[in-house]
């Protein structure tokens, strides 16, 4: 952060000293907000992180009820009692692991650019 | 409750009639929908009413609410899905304020019932259904056929991912719905425990720890109240993304 202010402390500050401070206050204010920004990012993947885990469960759980109660509902259609529940209930225990899969998939996409975002301030610092 | 000691942590679910009708009687539940909808709508219109350009707080929140929505919108939507703004935002607030009701002593927690929540998530369903027909037509089913599956094993595939499409309903329901009630009935419980404690002599000197985690979870419920309200929005606006670009 100093380099960039050293070269240009003669030409502006020789003029006049409140534009030099002007422009130091720009740049601590925008320090500021970027950490401010960082800050909300990693408390936003903590939220998440709450969530996520619930979100996993209940779309694992979900698919699996819904597989069995159409095997159930197609049973009491066909008089199957009780194969075509099963079947299906082996296919909502593959869509129950298929979604976990994609929403797993999903979240990490959705992670990786904030961790990105936030070892590019600290670079930028040093 | 005559006996001090007995906790009943269910009695906060009951529904009782305050304007009988049978079957469409007026109860405590849509009391509080009401009430939900009026503060929602009254807020809203209230504090944008001057239409400051330097808004004073009553604006600013109502702003943030705007734009935190409209951001989450357009993030996993696109421009296209803007077009749902009004109804994820109407979603989010409805949560929202109805689970921060609930955190309130003596109110009704609208969405600790299934019925509520999983009504809520049909709307999702059949506006998801619905549009994705009238925009893509049978386009809409490619939602069910992966690219990249050989033929052979595309029976099944598409089975399992219409089994999967129609989970999203019952997950998005059941999470909002057990979230709340788990939380409201954890609370009472532990709350419960500080009463009975209390009642049991020497025990009574240990009442303070329940009331340390009755005031911890009363944070935590909060943050459920507030992080449930988002992922319903979230989670409703990845699926009009599906409507409106099916396939993978």
């Amino acid at each position: 952060m100093n380099d960039p202010q050293k070269p240009k402390r003669p030409q502006t500050g020789g003029t006049t000293p409140l534009t030099s401070d002007l422009e130091a206050r720009i740049a601590r204010a925008q320090r500021e907000r970027r950490a401010e920004g960082s800050e909300r990012a990693g408390e936003a993947n903590t939220m998440t992180g709450w969530g996520k885990g619930l979100r996993l469960g209940s779309e694992f759980v979900a698919a699996i009820l819904v597989g069995l109660g159409i095997g159930w509902l197609l049973d009491m259609w066909l008089n199957t009692t009780p194969w075509l529940m099963l079947v299906m209930l082996m296919l909502g225990f593959a869509a129950g692991v298929m979604n976990v899969v994609r929403t797993a998939a999903e979240m990490n996409k959705a992670a990786n650019p904030p961790t990105a975002a936030q070892g590019a301030p600290n670079d930028l610092d040093e | 409750m005559a006996d001090p000691t007995k906790v009943d942590p269910i009695h906060q679910f009951a529904l009782t009639d305050i304007v009988p009708l049978g079957e469409f009687s007026f109860t405590n539940s849509s009391l509080f929908m009401v009430l939900t909808t009026g503060l929602i709508g009254a807020y809203l219109i209230m504090s944008t009413q001057k239409r400051a350009m330097v808004p004073n707080r009553l604006q600013l929140v109502s702003e943030m609410l705007y734009e935190f929505v409209a951001n989450m919108v357009s993030d996993s939507a696109g421009k296209a899905g803007m077009k749902f703004f009004p109804f994820v935002f109407s979603l989010f607030m409805f949560v929202l304020v109805a689970n921060l009701f609930g955190m309130i002593p003596f109110f009704f927690t609208v969405t600790s019932h299934i019925i509520v929540t999983f009504a809520l998530a049909m709307l999702v369903f059949i506006v998801v259904v619905v549009y994705g027909f009238w925009k893509n037509g049978f386009g809409f089913l490619r939602l069910f056929v992966p690219s990249g599956v050989p033929i052979y094993i595309l029976p099944l595939v598409a089975v399992i991912e219409v089994i999967s499409f129609l989970s999203r309903p019952i997950s998005l329901s059941v999470r909002l719905f057990a979230n709340i009630l788990a939380g409201h009935i954890t609370l009472k419980v532990f709350a419960g425990f500080i009463v009975s404690m209390g009642g049991l002599g020497w025990f009574a000197l240990l009442t303070p720890l329940p009331l340390i985690l009755t005031i911890g979870i009363t944070a935590l419920e909060f943050l459920v109240a507030v992080l449930q309200a988002y992922v319903f929005a979230l989670l409703t606006s990845m699926y009009i993304n599906d409507a409106i670009h099916p396939g993978h």
